[in-house]
């Protein structure tokens, strides 16, 4: 007799409201009322319009913003009792984009990806060092060890960046819109790698994606932000449909099948 | 796995290698710099008697006094302290703006820049023409109050005071924006600058002395101002030194050092904290002496990287050599000011160095 | 080979030049054992004194002065003037009066006091000068360093018979410091005398032209009091400043202009004066009382000579009193 055991998410979000504070003491409203999640070992990718919350949705998963209603929680606890470090010891966060302070090899780059776990006072640990051989060898980076940022194409950096957030060896790993400034062969390289990692390293992995296509190959599940809040939350192939894709993005798109079976949307331009 | 068991002597810590020796250098340099600056002034005492002498009054051994007392004098209580002040304060001046520098992400950020040079002159210029003003207050030209006088006192309050408010104004929402804090500090400074200018017009006499303060000079280091200073600089460089790696991240950008776990706000608050208490407590002894804050860090940026575990410590060292030896310079020159030495050593030698460097963008977006 | 980042060599060979510079004596005051005296006269058995300087500093003397350091050319014409200018151990570099000072070594130099050299000097008495033109920072240093400093601000010129007789008792010269005093008072009296019932024309004194100000006389200063004294009616500026808005120049018209800056500065003649804007309207420009004051020195130097200064002063003012 197999028996349902109910395992906890290892991060969730229930009713969580956001908004920016503006100058005149007006909000910028950006979430109303989220609910998400992300059992253990899960693979999500996030889709929406730009401006409805995606990157926002990270930080507050993340912990480095506070949401204005509603609870975050990791590990079962709320974030707010978290100690920002053990914290930083489990979630990373992989940024749109960074700002590389010149003058710094790769690994020392990388390296500072240790900071939550770092010991000793002024040197490293040999778990430190593992952490980060391992970070470079799972992000495909191992010879850029020693090149320094600005010698970097923008691939080359994008795979920095995922060393820096791999090191910090976590359980959570967000990453937004990694794929922005990659061209298609990168993008593949990068997805693919997050999914052996995934599976490899038992990762639970949320990406915003704004490719409809990409998120749709890539995760086994899509979380579609709109207004605010979860508007739909599935498998691709409930998710992503035209109707959805109308309502939410304004465009008409038609549903396609590939000959190995694949579902594509693909815009409607004569329509 | 293989792979990475492979990877790990590659990726191994070197900088030892090159950053042990830039800072075993920098000690060489000042120990020498020490030596020198003691032996040598504007009078002539041998280095046969100074060292006697040293050795006489510093590790009490039984050396007979063979030598006039004058000589024992300008060592021991003109020489030493002040040699031992210029150490301390190029020291701290060099560490603070390595701090500013990293933490306002700003290649021009001096220990001044948010407020402590305006705010210490205030300070330091009152001081100064209290006792010409009013003349009720002329006691205060002799009163003493942990070593130091009225006038130090006022520019260490100046200093630090000014700091904290322009940090209490440049707060919008519990946080605190690099550049909001920048563009307060600059307002706050030219608000106490006018002030300053002021009290300049109205000197009269006191112009000479209030311009001698302003230029930065270590005439007047006695042992009781480095008594005052040095413990406060010695533990804001201790403190300062332990957070090499949350430095490091900073550089990354506010987002990013968030998640990697700071504590962001109070983390840029301890650290102006500290590097200000450095900065008002080397200016109290000193007045402001400009261009050492501002360029060693950036010529040793460019020698030893941009990582602060390095990068602190050779900030001190090579900041403390090189005031000792400006001051050397300066008092054999017959007086002059000791920033118009460092300016004419220092400049000349960072363009050169700036010229064969690589390009000096502070970050990469990447 | 071009040198290295790292490298301190460039430093390192900087040093070894500066070390051997200075290892050997140099010419300037080098360290000397005290020199006793040999008193030429009987002593006065005076000492311990105990001196009040015009600062209000109580200071002591436990003997007589023997090695005397002066910090402002003033104060090292009263030493002089009492007959003690071979106890002179060090002066500063704008001292020119008496001739015999030229060989003393030089201890403030650009009016920068050099303390190395003043304890190298091994002085027992220091004389400095007050209202900052010895920095009160110097004074408290050297007075730490355990050094007797007497600091002498006359603001008149009875204050400065009282520096004179002040110093004398300082330095066993009480007699002759009676003497020169009573030498000022007759030649003082004798201006007084001439200028009994003489009018009182308005006089500005020109100290310079600085930054755009126009520096003179401050109110209540010295140098407003001693043109009183040579019979003028001084104008003055700010007491804190010294200096003087044109307009209110202007307004208070004087009818004698005294140019104290063509002393030092051959671009100030009485016909440049006639030429600047704005000063055409005064009486002085219009009936040409414009004088140029070479005795600017003596006029400003608080010593001894300062009854030259107020004879200059007086000529200047009544030269029909005065041929």
């Amino acid at each position: 007799m197999t028996v349902a055991v109910a395992v906890e998410p290892l991060a969730c979000t229930r009713g969580v409201a956001f908004g920016y504070p503006l100058p005149g003491g007006r909000r910028r409203e950006v979430l109303t009322s989220v609910d998400l999640s992300l059992p253990r070992g899960s693979l999500l990718a996030i889709v929406g319009t730009n401006g409805s919350g995606k990157t926002t949705l990270l930080r507050l998963l993340a912990g480095v913003l506070t949401p204005d209603a509603g609870e975050v929680e990791f590990g079962g606890q709320p974030l707010a009792e978290w100690r920002r470090v053990d914290l930083a010891r489990r979630v990373a966060v992989l940024p749109q984009q960074l700002d590389l302070p010149v003058g710094f090899r790769v690994a020392e780059l990388v390296e500072m990806g240790r900071a939550p776990h770092a010991r000793s006072l002024f040197g490293s640990t040999d778990a430190d060092e593992q952490a980060v051989a391992r970070a470079l060898s799972d992000a495909d980076a191992l010879d850029l060890a020693d090149r320094f940022a600005d010698e970097l194409s923008g691939g080359e950096r994008q795979r920095v960046l995922v060393a820096m957030a791999l090191a910090q060896e976590p359980e959570l790993l967000l990453m937004d819109e990694p794929t922005l400034h990659l061209d298609l062969a990168h993008q593949v390289a990068l997805l693919s790698a997050i999914r052996r990692l995934q599976a490899q390293r038992g990762l639970t992995v949320v990406a915003v994606l704004h490719d409809l296509n990409l998120a749709a190959a890539f995760a086994p599940r899509i979380v579609v932000l709109h207004h605010g809040a979860v508007a739909a939350d599935g498998p691709p192939q409930e998710v992503l449909t035209p109707q959805l894709v109308q309502e939410v993005f304004g465009v008409a798109v038609l549903e396609a099948r590939t000959g190995t079976g694949n579902r594509h949307l693909a815009v409607d331009f004569d329509g | 796995m293989r792979a990475a068991a492979a990877a790990a002597p590659i990726i191994a810590r070197r900088p030892l290698g090159r950053g042990g020796l830039a800072l075993g250098i920098g000690a060489m340099l000042l120990v020498a710099a020490l030596m020198a600056a003691v032996a040598a002034g504007s009078v002539g005492v041998g280095i046969g008697e100074t060292a006697a002498i040293l050795g006489r009054r510093l590790l009490g051994l039984p050396i007979p006094r063979t030598w006039p007392l004058s000589a024992e004098t300008i060592i021991v209580e003109l020489r030493l302290p002040r040699v031992l002040t210029a150490m301390l304060v190029g020291g701290g001046l060099a560490m603070a703006g390595t701090v500013f520098q990293a933490l306002l992400r700003n290649p021009m950020a001096d220990p001044y820049i948010i407020g402590t040079a305006a705010g210490a002159s205030l300070g330091a210029i009152t001081g100064l023409l209290a006792p010409i003003l009013l003349p009720a207050l002329a006691i205060g030209a002799g009163t003493v109050w942990l070593g130091l006088g009225a006038v130090q006192v006022l520019a260490f309050a100046g200093g630090l005071g000014t700091v904290l408010l322009v940090y209490s104004i440049a707060r919008q929402g519990g946080q605190v924006p690099v550049v909001t804090l920048l563009l307060t500090g600059y307002a706050v400074s030219s608000i106490l600058a006018a002030g300053v200018a002021l009290l300049m017009f109205l000197s009269g006499r006191a112009l000479g002395a209030i311009f001698g303060w302003l230029m930065g000079s270590l005439a007047g280091a006695t042992w009781p101002g480095l008594a005052f200073s040095a413990p406060i600089l010695a533990v804001s460089f201790g403190l300062l030194l332990l957070r090499w790696r949350r430095l490091n991240v900073l550089l990354l950008g506010d987002t990013a050092a968030a998640h990697l776990g700071i504590d962001v706000e109070r983390e840029k608050l301890t650290l102006t904290v500290l590097a200000t208490l450095g900065t008002s407590a080397a200016v109290a002894i000193s007045g402001t002496i400009g261009f050492v804050g501002l360029v060693v860090p950036h010529v040793l940026r460019l020698a030893v990287g941009p990582d602060h575990r390095l990068l602190l410590p050779a900030s001190v060292l090579y900041g403390a050599a090189l005031l000792t030896l400006a001051d050397l310079g300066a008092r054999l020159a017959g007086g002059i000011p000791v920033g118009i030495v460092t300016a004419l050593i220092g400049a000349p030698f960072f363009l050169w160095l700036l010229r064969r460097s690589r390009a000096v963008r502070p970050v990469i977006t990447a | 080979m071009a040198p290295r980042l790292r490298s301190p060599l460039l430093p390192l060979v900087l040093l070894a030049l500066v070390l051997g510079a200075c290892a050997s004596p140099s010419v300037s005051p080098s360290i000397s054992a005290p020199a006793s005296a040999a008193p030429s006269q009987p002593r006065h058995v005076v000492f311990p004194v105990t001196l009040t300087d015009d600062t209000g500093r109580v200071v002591t003397l436990t003997a007589r002065p023997e090695r005397i350091v002066s910090l402002a050319p003033s104060n090292t014409e009263i030493v002089c003037a009492l007959g003690a200018c071979d106890r002179l151990v060090g002066v500063t570099d704008f001292d020119d009066y008496p001739a015999e000072v030229a060989g003393i070594p030089k201890v403030v130099i650009g009016a920068q006091v050099d303390v190395e050299k003043v304890v190298a000097a091994n002085p027992d008495l220091i004389i400095a000068a007050g209202n900052e033109l010895t920095p009160s920072t110097v004074i408290t240093r050297l007075a730490n360093l355990g050094y007797p400093v007497l600091v002498l601000y006359p603001r008149d010129l009875a204050a400065v018979e009282g520096d004179i007789t002040l110093v004398g008792n300082a330095l066993d010269a009480a007699g002759l410091a009676a003497t020169v005093v009573a030498d000022m008072q007759v030649r003082i009296a004798a201006v007084q005398a001439a200028l009994a019932g003489a009018d009182r024309p308005r006089t500005f004194y020109e100290v310079g032209l600085f930054g755009g100000s126009i520096y003179t006389a401050g109110a209540d200063s010295f140098l407003a009091s001693l043109i009183s004294l040579a019979g003028g009616d001084p104008i003055t500026g700010d007491s804190l400043s010294t200096a003087i808005q044109l307009e209110a120049l202007v307004a208070a018209d004087p009818q004698l202009i005294l140019l104290g800056d063509a002393a030092y500065d051959p671009s100030v003649t009485p016909a440049s004066v006639g030429v600047r804007a704005g000063w055409g309207a005064m009486s002085a420009v219009s009936s040409d009382r414009i004088l140029v004051m070479a005795d600017d020195e003596v006029i400003t130097r608080p010593g001894p000579r300062i009854v030259d200064g107020l004879e200059a002063l007086a000529r200047a003012i009544h030269p029909e009193l005065f041929p």
